[in-house]
């Protein structure tokens, strides 16, 4: 009746990616995996996480190596790789390093982007689907929903997730470090570029004014302002816009700067208290860099920006550490729980056993005093039901000791024996 | 005992004060717990050795420099409190919490030495006292603003963002602050000073030369008033205004530190 917690996998850490996309299978083939590896009772309850950054099994198992083999067998099987080639890649853990593994990777922090949010809906997805195949216990029902948990708690904690790593979404970030909000703030877009395209569209999405689009080519900024919600301007008319507009997003390929220091100048000097937000991403830069310098306004080109997105990505390497730190005391009362939870069967059988000795012995007597009062009939009830509370005791006080220490599957099976338990009895999902 | 009581709120507020700054660059959320909690406890003992302060004497404690600085010191963080509880963002007490201090240290001798001043009390004192003590309050967290504005400033012009850039607000909401501060306070100080001098009445030219108090707060009105001006004209906003609000804290140092110094009206 022992099993082990355990996490079997590979991961981008060590797998490349020609050995992960050949894992990659689809939801019907791991329903397939799923049912086979619980009919042959190789796992008592597993999960199968597959993304393109890792494969894992987790769940409980009496041998969770045999658990790796026949999982990643069938895994590889079906685009021809051998175990053999992937066993040098596994990694598995278990107990109380398979839980802070299934936490670490659930809350992001083993991702190849530190904080990014996708892993965990892809746990939920992968969990959601062993649930529907019927091959989750109480023992991974537990352990995922506080994966869960502990996810939502890093990212409410801790910073992990708050800052850009991408450098429009870094460009956004700044608009919202300067002004506030982005409601009601208007956006010119000078020239095209996806990277310009993404700046500009989510400023829209965080509440911006649809954005006035210029281009040298009048059709393609038509193109464009379509594209994007917004209104087409004539190219000659975009500096004048300056003077008017909150963010100027340029991005032409245009040998010198077509946004000049005078231009800015004039602009500021019209628009009064508001400051201006100019992000350069042409290479050649489109703003001269003399703006930057102005009072008022604030101009970034892309080794600006890339420059934020490197502190950001710090920024988040330290929140990171502070989210281990979560992990690390939340491993230690799941682990705690989970021991506990594998002698509270055995504690419960051993009650049930007990207790039903006791009442066959209490109608025994009372068969062979067939005058008993009501008096004795509780006399008899009182003595038994203390001895065996008596009994109980010491044994109950040990499982739940040794749970505590580390080493209750030892007792559960030394008091199962002694007490001539079923084998098995009240094992989850089994 | 509420001399004590004060002390206790001050090394209160001291404590507070170190442990916010230090827990800001680690970021540690405990730490920066344990200062509001501290900063909260002072902030209580000073209330009641206040109303012990107004219970001993009958009169509200706003009569000598001293108790003015410790009533403003005492809204002061009641607002940092309140602002801290509402956003939960507790960047505000690192600046806030400091200024107070260096208010603090301006007390010249501390609450228990102070005597009544001779001056018979009327109600027009109290009023005076209180706009003028409140408009001052309003100010400090004024100039605390204007701190966090010109730091927040210097981070996104400098492009290359450090740990200020991720934990102060952004700049637009630290204007705000600033200009409503600066709104909320100018009126106050403005009916206290004009109050005052209609107090003073005729003699108010002779208060005006020989109380040097009187006469700064004179200079720190027409800063304030400069501020508000170009405010309201348009032009002078953003880093301008935070250092014309570091000029008129400047100024109203210089006034404090006038009283304390040079005996007058208002002196110690």
């Amino acid at each position: 009746m022992s099993t082990t917690f355990f996490v079997t996998g590979l991961s981008h850490h060590q797998a490349p990616v020609e050995v992960r996309e050949r894992l990659v299978v689809d939801e019907d083939k791991l329903r397939e995996i799923l049912a086979d590896l619980t009919a042959r009772e190789v796992v008592a309850e597993v999960v199968v996480l597959s993304t393109c950054n890792r494969v894992e099994m987790y769940g409980t198992a009496e041998a969770p190596g045999e658990a790796r083999a026949a999982g990643f067998r069938h895994l590889g099987a079906h685009r021809g790789v051998p175990l053999a080639d992937l066993e040098p890649l596994l990694y598995t853990k278990t107990d109380d390093d398979a839980i802070r593994h299934l936490f670490r990777v659930t809350a992001s922090l083993d991702s190849m982007l530190v904080g990014e949010p996708q892993i965990t809906g892809q746990v939920k997805d992968a969990f959601a689907l062993a649930q529907a195949s019927g091959t989750v216990g109480s023992v991974l029902h537990a352990a995922m929903t506080q994966a869960f948990n502990v996810a939502k708690k890093v990212r409410n904690e801790t910073g992990i997730g708050r800052h850009a790593v991408s450098l429009s979404f870094a460009a956004v970030e700044l608009a919202r470090k300067i002004f506030g909000s982005l409601d009601g703030k208007s956006v010119l877009f000078v020239g095209a570029g996806e990277m310009g395209e993404l700046a500009a569209r989510h400023m829209s999405e965080q509440g911006a004014l649809p954005p006035y689009v210029a281009n040298r080519t009048a059709a393609r900024a038509e193109a464009l302002a379509r594209e994007l919600g917004g209104t087409a301007v004539p190219f000659e008319h975009a500096t004048r816009l300056l003077a008017e507009v909150d963010i100027a997003i340029a991005s032409t390929a245009a040998p010198e700067p077509i946004v000049r220091a005078a231009d800015v100048r004039a602009a500021l000097a019209g628009r009064g208290t508001r400051p201006l937000f100019l992000i350069d991403l042409g290479v050649p830069r489109n703003v001269d860099p003399v703006v930057a310098g102005l009072d008022g306004a604030f101009c970034y080109d892309v080794d600006d920006l890339r420059a934020v997105v490197e502190a950001n990505l710090r920024e988040r390497a330290r929140e990171a550490q502070r989210a281990e730190v979560v992990v690390g005391r939340e491993v230690a009362r799941f682990a705690a729980r989970l021991r506990d939870l594998e002698v509270v069967p055995t504690i419960v059988s051993l009650r049930d056993k007990l207790e039903t000795m006791r009442l066959a012995e209490v109608e025994r007597a009372l068969a062979r005093l067939p005058g008993a009062t009501a008096e004795t009939r509780q006399a008899l009830e009182a003595l038994s039901q203390a001895i065996v509370n008596k009994v109980l005791h010491a044994p109950i006080v040990k499982l739940k000791d040794s749970s505590r220490a580390g080493h209750g599957r030892r007792w559960t099976e030394t008091v199962s024996e002694l007490f001539g338990l079923r084998r098995g009895g009240g094992e989850p999902g089994a | 005992m509420n001399a004590v009581l004060f002390d206790v709120a001050l090394t209160g507020y001291i404590l507070a004060a170190l442990a916010a700054v230090t827990a800001l660059p680690g970021r540690r959320e405990r730490l920066a717990g344990i200062a509001e909690t501290l900063c909260g406890a002072g902030w209580v003992c000073h209330t009641v050795s206040l109303a012990m302060r107004w219970m001993e004497t009958g009169r509200p404690p706003v009569l000598t420099l001293a108790e003015g600085v410790s009533v403003v010191i005492w809204a002061v963080v009641a607002w940092q409190l309140w602002a801290a509880r509402r956003s939960e963002d507790r960047v505000l007490g690192v600046f806030v919490l400091p200024v107070v201090l260096v208010l603090g240290l301006l007390l010249p001798t501390g609450l228990r030495t102070m005597a009544l001043p001779p001056s018979a009390a009327s109600g027009w004192i109290w009023a005076h006292v209180g706009l003028a003590l409140m408009g001052l309050a309003a100010l400090v967290l004024n100039f605390a603003g204007a701190l966090m504005y010109l730091l927040q400033e210097r981070q996104l012009k400098g492009r290359r963002p450090g740990a200020w850039y991720y934990r102060l607000p952004a700049l637009d909401t630290l204007d705000r602050l600033s200009l409503r501060t600066l709104t909320v306070g100018f009126p106050f100080l403005t009916a206290g000073l004009a109050l005052g001098m209609i107090w003073a009445g005729p003699s108010v030219g002779p208060v005006l030369s020989r109380d040097p108090l009187a006469a700064f707060s004179l200079v720190m009105w027409v800063v304030y008033a400069l501020t508000l001006a170009g405010r309201a004209v348009g032009q002078w906003h953003g880093r301008r205004a935070a250092w014309l609000a570091v000029a008129g804290f400047c100024t109203l140092l210089l006034t404090l530190g006038a009283g304390v110094v040079v005996q007058g009206r208002h002196g110690s």
